[in-house]
């Protein structure tokens, strides 16, 4: 018997039983389905979580003013502690793990257009800074180190604030008034979107500023010293975030007169070691037990029904016999139906899996995300490895299942398969 | 069939089978000599457990003697391997079926198809002579039935063609009226006669005496030995192959 004839019978007789072929279809496509879309929505969230905890920055590591953690002093006398740009120029020469450094503060302030006033999160920035935070611009310029040097009163918006503050008349070029004074508007930052790490407003609501004009602004009334609300580093690495934490450590409590091992005198902190603490790779994990649960059910079920079609077919295995069909004829048809069965379903199951994915990946499902929420939304990942690993996992399961039972079954005298009636 | 033709179809010498069952062992056949002409018309008989269908796998191929030999059409059986047996079963011998062993999920049409699938003939050839066969048994009409839409005798006429279409030398029929009322087990019987009338070599095992009468020679089986080998017309109350039984004398 040729193999096209073989495969032809096996069809026939999936034809023949079609609940049972449809039971076993329908668990093989869930399966296959169900495991390309979990995989493929996990890597999906995966980026999505490692995106929106790195809106603040990329390899951001950050530190705030602490105050000293003894435990013997009551806490109304724990001594404050401050950062000025002194510290961020020694941060820069000390700090190996770090390429870029820079100091920020930050005050709400009220900011009017044309009659209109909002009060915003305005922030001092470096030129620095502004490459730390990563932003695009949607149009005009960042905030440049003579506008620093000069103390040049100009202002770069970030998107929602521009819509909300400028509405459709204002644009670069544009006059506000920040806290009173004249502002020119010289950029306009490019939609950031949902922030999983931010310390304060949102980029998207902020409105930057030169560091020395905002210094100058809005001064420390305490104090005759520049206090900095924040410190930004830039690690060179993503792996060696924690070296640069430590070494940013150090360097901050030999200069504020601290403890090193102190985490409350110098809280230093970076989204993706608070990504780290996620149970993302749980999660995977998890979404590829539930996979590979499901597959196996899929499997079960292609078991099931060829189990079942081993001991009802039986003694149809010995009528085959004994009409002349060899030992190999009985197997490859079991085989084939193993196939043809895993084929379509696998199919099907990377049809409706992919298409799933696909689906919500498309800017037909992004588009009808409130806009608030599509950043939270991940977006699937389809990868070729993963679609592979559910075909063959379902392919060598039905198979198996299919041949084995075959096996010992046409391996015995006929006469024996006969008799079982 | 390579073999000279004046070989017997079947020749069986000193045949034994044993069956392990549990911790005991069943010694189904115990040393057994027979030897049948090419185109002879024989019943085997024998209460159940005598040996008579153990006796009938072996002569179909269907299992293999624990000792002793077989030469089909003078060739030694124990020589063939697996996949040679399969193709003796498929192209010499036509077996029938007590319990018809049609497979359910086909018609009809395909079920008297198979034989010539496991033989390689092309599609439309198959289907042309599984017709054919089924003509043969007036059952070209149910072509496209499966075997549960049709009747027993029916059943058992498609089983006989299926038996047919490869046209064996032997065929072996087990109880072939044993599921059939009176009246079906004639009209296989008469099939069955035809197609001895035809030249193949017919061997029947059956407990009935009255189909034992119909046949030319008549073989008594008991105990996995052979008690009675007897020729010639056996009607009327001289059957000695009876032991005991009632004399039962359905026939015409």
């Amino acid at each position: 018997m040729s193999a096209l004839e073989s495969l032809r019978e096996a069809l026939r007789l999936l034809r023949a039983q079609p609940l049972r072929s449809l039971l076993t279809l329908f668990g093989l496509v869930w399966g296959t389905a169900a495991v390309i879309f979990l995989l493929s929505w996990g890597t999906g969230l995966s980026t999505m979580l490692d995106t929106a905890f790195q809106r603040a920055g990329k390899n951001l590591v950050q530190t705030w003013p602490g105050r000293i953690s003894e435990d013997f002093s009551p806490a109304v006398d724990r001594r404050w502690l401050w950062y000025t740009p002194a510290d961020v120029t020694a941060l820069r020469q000390r700090v190996r793990e770090s390429d870029l450094v820079a100091g920020e503060t930050r005050t709400h302030a009220p900011v009017a257009f044309r009659g209109r006033a909002l009060s915003l999160e305005v922030r001092g920035v470096e030129p620095d800074g502004e490459t730390i935070r990563g932003v695009p611009l949607a149009s005009g310029r960042l905030v440049s180190h003579e506008d620093v040097e000069h103390r040049r009163r100009v202002l770069v918006i970030g998107q929602r604030a521009r819509e909300r503050l400028l509405g459709a008349e204002g644009r670069v070029g544009s006059w506000v008034r920040l806290d009173g004074t004249p502002f020119q508007v010289v950029g306009v930052l490019a939609r950031v979107g949902t922030q999983l790490s931010r310390d304060g407003a949102e980029i998207d609501d902020q409105a930057w500023i030169p560091l020395s004009v905002h210094l100058a602004l809005f001064p420390n009334p305490y104090l005759d010293e520049q206090m900095l609300n924040t410190i930004l580093a830039h690690a060179k690495d993503r792996k060696r975030i924690d070296a640069a934490e430590s070494e940013m450590r150090r360097v901050l409590a030999e200069r504020l007169g601290v403890r090193a091992d102190d985490e409350e005198a110098v809280p230093i902190f970076s989204p993706v070691q608070m990504l780290k603490r996620i149970p993302i790779d749980q999660q995977n994990g998890l979404n590829l037990i539930i996979a590979i649960t499901t597959l196996l059910v899929g499997g079960i079920g292609i078991l099931a029904m060829m189990l079942d079609s081993v001991q009802e077919r039986r003694a149809e295995i010995g009528v085959r016999l004994a009409l002349g069909a060899r030992r190999r004829d009985v197997l490859l048809q079991f085989l084939w139906e193993g196939v043809a069965i895993v084929a379509i379903g696998g199919a099907l199951g990377v049809a409706f899996g992919a298409g799933g994915a696909l689906f919500l990946a498309s800017d037909v499902f992004r588009g009808r995300i409130p806009p608030a929420l599509r950043d939270l939304v991940p977006i699937p990942e389809l990868s070729g490895a993963m679609v592979l690993l559910a075909v063959l996992a379902m392919g060598v399961v039905a198979i198996a299942a299919g041949v084995a039972p075959a096996w010992s079954a046409a391996r015995i005298d006929p006469a024996e398969t006969l008799r079982v009636d | 069939m390579s073999a000279a033709s004046h070989e017997p179809a079947i020749r069986l010498r000193d045949v034994e089978k044993r069956y392990a069952i549990g911790s005991g062992e069943v010694h189904a056949l115990r040393g057994l000599d027979l030897e049948v002409a090419r185109g002879e018309y024989v019943s085997v008989m024998g209460p159940s457990g005598s040996g008579k269908s153990t006796l009938l796998e072996i002569l179909g191929c269907l299992s293999r003697p624990s000792a002793g030999r077989y030469w089909l059409n003078g060739v030694a059986v124990d020589g063939v391997d697996a996949d040679g047996l399969a193709k003796l079963r498929g192209e010499a011998i036509g077996f029938v079926f007590q319990a018809f062993n049609l497979l359910p999920r086909m018609t009809l049409l395909e079920n008297v198809a198979l034989p010539l699938l496991y033989r390689g003939v092309p599609r439309a050839v198959r289907h042309e002579r599984a017709l054919g066969a089924l003509a043969r048994v007036s059952l070209e009409h149910r072509a496209a039935h499966r075997p549960g839409e049709t009747s027993g005798g029916e059943r058992q006429r498609a089983a006989i063609a299926r038996a047919l279409v490869n046209r064996p030398s032997l065929l072996l029929a087990d109880e072939p009226t044993g599921n059939l009322d009176s009246a079906h087990g004639r009209e296989i019987l008469a099939l069955l006669e035809g197609i001895h009338g035809d030249g193949a070599t017919v061997v029947i095992v059956t407990h009935d005496p009255s189909i034992g009468a119909r046949t030319p020679r008549r073989i008594a089986i008991r105990d996995g030995k052979i008690e009675s080998d007897q020729r010639g017309a056996a009607s009327g109350p001289e059957g000695r192959a009876q032991r005991g039984g009632a004399e039962r004398s359905e026939e015409s």
